[in-house]
């Protein structure tokens, strides 16, 4: 549903094996027939559809990038864009609490999690009865990651962590989280279970968009959590945390391309029924600036994220890719939402067309798992370093 | 019991159809495929019998070129085991009683103990395929059914038959069923069941892997043929009544009844 007109060329860079138009298809009736229908309420509610959670999970889709012999899907990180998108048509909100659990949490998890960890935790998260998330951001650092200051010191079998994490995504209905700590002063990654003693959560964190996910503070006073918690080595937390970003990055993205394409579609239709002066206003050159503009700005987008998805897999390094992806994309969402609502006029505005409900989570894309201003610095860093060696 | 299950790619529900240049067929160029949602009730009303034991295997029947392993694929997905396409020159033109010659031949073949089908394909609403395979193989047959329920060799089927009036029928197995909507509630694709189909084989069986006489189907062996489509007449502007209402009620019911001529 909410599908663009596309040459069958197209599919080399959209479906690009069979699996993928099949998930891609299963995903949007998915979407069409389970999550559109509940986004509004949950927008309203402010907090996951857990019972929709688990048809995910029920579904697969928890463990997609990881490989079949531990119980996942094995597919790669275009299939990781196609779900973000598809779902993103109906619901960012809940979308995003898929992107924490199943990128920032799930896949972060299984590249730098030993055999024994694998055992304990990725068959609950995978199946969708634990929820996951990822602790990072602190009130005093975010795109400053080095800066961040949750501590985890040794005492016999546990580690101590002191610290606050916020802007926590899957904070309040989360049962696990890959937490980033400092350990003499270089990052570590721990698993921190929400029963863990010393562990508590904020209140939900009240937010403009994206409102069909929580986000709460995570709070570390004393927070015991066991060795055998501990991610890969000590000090190895940020290796693992970049890694990760770079599939995270892409999945925003085509959650950007996902609300972008929805917009277009709308508009597209109801300018086509929508008459003024006695003819329908995608008569109006304004008008089709609007249209014109966000299609090929949807499309350009969707080129880009797609094709360094096929560039990105956890033994390819592309941050330049996923940089420029979330870079591009991003900003398009929102500016296709914003088109939208133009075109539409007091309808868009009001709840009953949703595109205030999509304009509204596409401004997180700007900010989450990165700001553009971030992926501005990394790039510039990047280019140089390739560049001007 | 293996339960066959006849599966029809169609045009999908929301596509704009346009007629070919020939006059007596669908540009398909354009057209986005889906599997025939009647047969998708046949489909999981056949899953539903082997996640509860009754039967032991579902094998899907399609006649189609390779287009339509696509939507073959999507219900191996869901849960079918074995799918077989029914693909040979010889069936190209066939008419109704030409498919179902084929589908009846293929599952004598794959030895079906259960025919379940859409009630109707969407695309040309013929709903004859069903009944006539139930003919072809001398089965007992029950068309536009909503819940069916087996008993070793026996089955029970519930069907409306108009005026809110429901049948229930039994009869002995095997048997045809078509299927109408409100059967069930069909699945989705598992995860799991994509990667699983993509892997599996789908044999393609011409007419003389079924033994059919090639004469017997296709444009040679068909009864009907298809000559003309047209798209149906435009539909004129609706009309807005102005004044009192009184009036605007008297003139309604007199346009109902001398114009529209539907009171």
């Amino acid at each position: 549903m909410y599908e663009l007109p596309a040459h069958p060329a197209y599919d080399a860079l959209f479906n690009p094996t069979e699996e993928h138009r099949m998930l891609r298809e299963m995903v949007a009736d998915f979407a069409a027939r389970e999550v559109g229908p509940q986004a509004e309420e949950y927008d309203r509610k402010a907090h996951l559809n857990r019972a929709l959670f688990n048809q995910v999970g029920e579904l697969g889709l928890l463990g997609i990038t990881v490989p079949e012999e531990l119980g996942g899907a094995g597919l790669d990180a275009v299939a990781a864009v196609i779900v973000h998108e598809e779902l993103s048509k109906f619901d960012p909100g809940f979308c995003l609490a898929y992107l924490a659990h199943s990128m920032l949490f799930v896949n972060n998890f299984l590249h730098c999690s030993n055999d024994e960890q694998k055992a304990r935790f990725l068959g609950k998260t995978i199946s969708g009865e634990w929820v996951g998330g990822m602790g990072m951001t602190e009130p005093d650092h975010g795109t400053d990651v080095l800066g961040m200051t949750t501590t985890a010191v040794l005492d016999g079998d546990h580690y101590v962590l002191n610290g606050t994490k916020t802007y926590i995504t899957n904070g309040i209905e989360g049962d696990i989280f890959c937490v980033y700590a400092k350990t003499g002063g270089k990052i570590s990654a721990f698993v921190v279970e929400a029963t863990a003693p010393g562990f508590s959560k904020s209140a939900h964190i009240p937010k403009m968009g994206m409102r069909a996910s929580s986000m709460s503070e995570l709070i570390f006073d004393n927070c015991r959590v066991p060795v055998s918690n501990l991610l890969g080595e000590e000090g190895s937390g940020l290796t693992h945390m970049m890694r990760n970003l770079e599939i995270e990055r892409l999945a925003l993205a085509a959650m950007s391309t996902g609300i972008a394409l929805r917009c277009v579609h709308e508009m597209v239709t109801y300018a086509h029924d929508r008459k003024a002066f006695g003819q329908s206003i995608n008569r109006f050159g304004q008008i089709q600036r609007y249209i014109g503009e966000s299609y090929a700005s949807t499309e350009a987008a969707r080129c880009l994220v797609y094709n360094v998805a096929r560039a990105v897999a956890p033994d390819i390094q592309n941050r330049i890719g996923s940089d420029a992806a979330k870079l591009f994309a991003a900003p398009i969402g929102k500016q296709v939402a914003d088109a939208c609502m133009q075109v539409l006029g007091g309808a868009g505005y009001c709840d009953e067309y949703q595109i205030e409900r999509l304009f509204r989570d596409a401004k997180l894309l700007e900010i989450g798992g990165g700001t553009i201003e971030s992926h501005q610095k990394n790039l510039t860093k990047d280019l140089t370093r390739s560049i001007c060696r | 019991m293996i339960i066959g299950v006849c599966l029809k790619q169609v045009p999908a529900s929301d596509s704009r159809i346009k007629i070919d240049g020939s006059g007596a067929g669908v540009d398909a160029s354009d057209l986005k495929m889906e599997i025939n949602p009647y047969d998708e009730f046949a489909l999981e009303e056949a899953l539903k019998l082997k996640d509860a034991k009754v039967a032991k295997k579902v094998i899907v029947l399609t006649v189609g070129g390779s287009d339509s392993e696509q939507r073959i694929r999507d219900a191996l997905a869901r849960g079918a085991d074995d799918a077989v396409r029914l693909d040979d020159a010889a069936f190209a033109g066939s008419d109704s009683l030409g498919i179902a010659r084929i589908l009846a031949a293929a599952a004598q073949k794959e030895g079906v103990g259960l025919i379940l089908a859409g009630k109707q394909a969407i695309d040309d609403d013929n709903s004859q395929v069903p009944a006539m395979v139930a003919e072809l193989l001398g089965w007992p047959q029950v068309t536009v059914v909503d819940k069916l329920e087996l008993d070793g060799g026996s089955f029970k089927a519930w069907r409306q038959s108009g005026g809110g009036v429901r049948d229930v029928v039994t009869g002995s197995l095997p048997a045809v069923i078509s299927a109408d909507k409100g059967m069930n509630t069909p699945r989705y694709a598992k995860l799991r069941g994509i990667m699983m189909a993509k892997r599996k084989k789908i044999p393609v069986y011409d007419a003389a892997a079924l033994g059919l006489d090639p004469a017997s189907v296709g444009a040679a062996g068909a009864k009907v043929t298809q000559v003309n489509w047209s798209e149906p007449p435009a539909r004129p502007p609706g009309r807005i009544l102005s004044g009192e209402v009184p009036s605007m009620v008297k003139e309604l019911v007199t346009l109902l009844r001398d114009e529209a001529k539907v009171l």
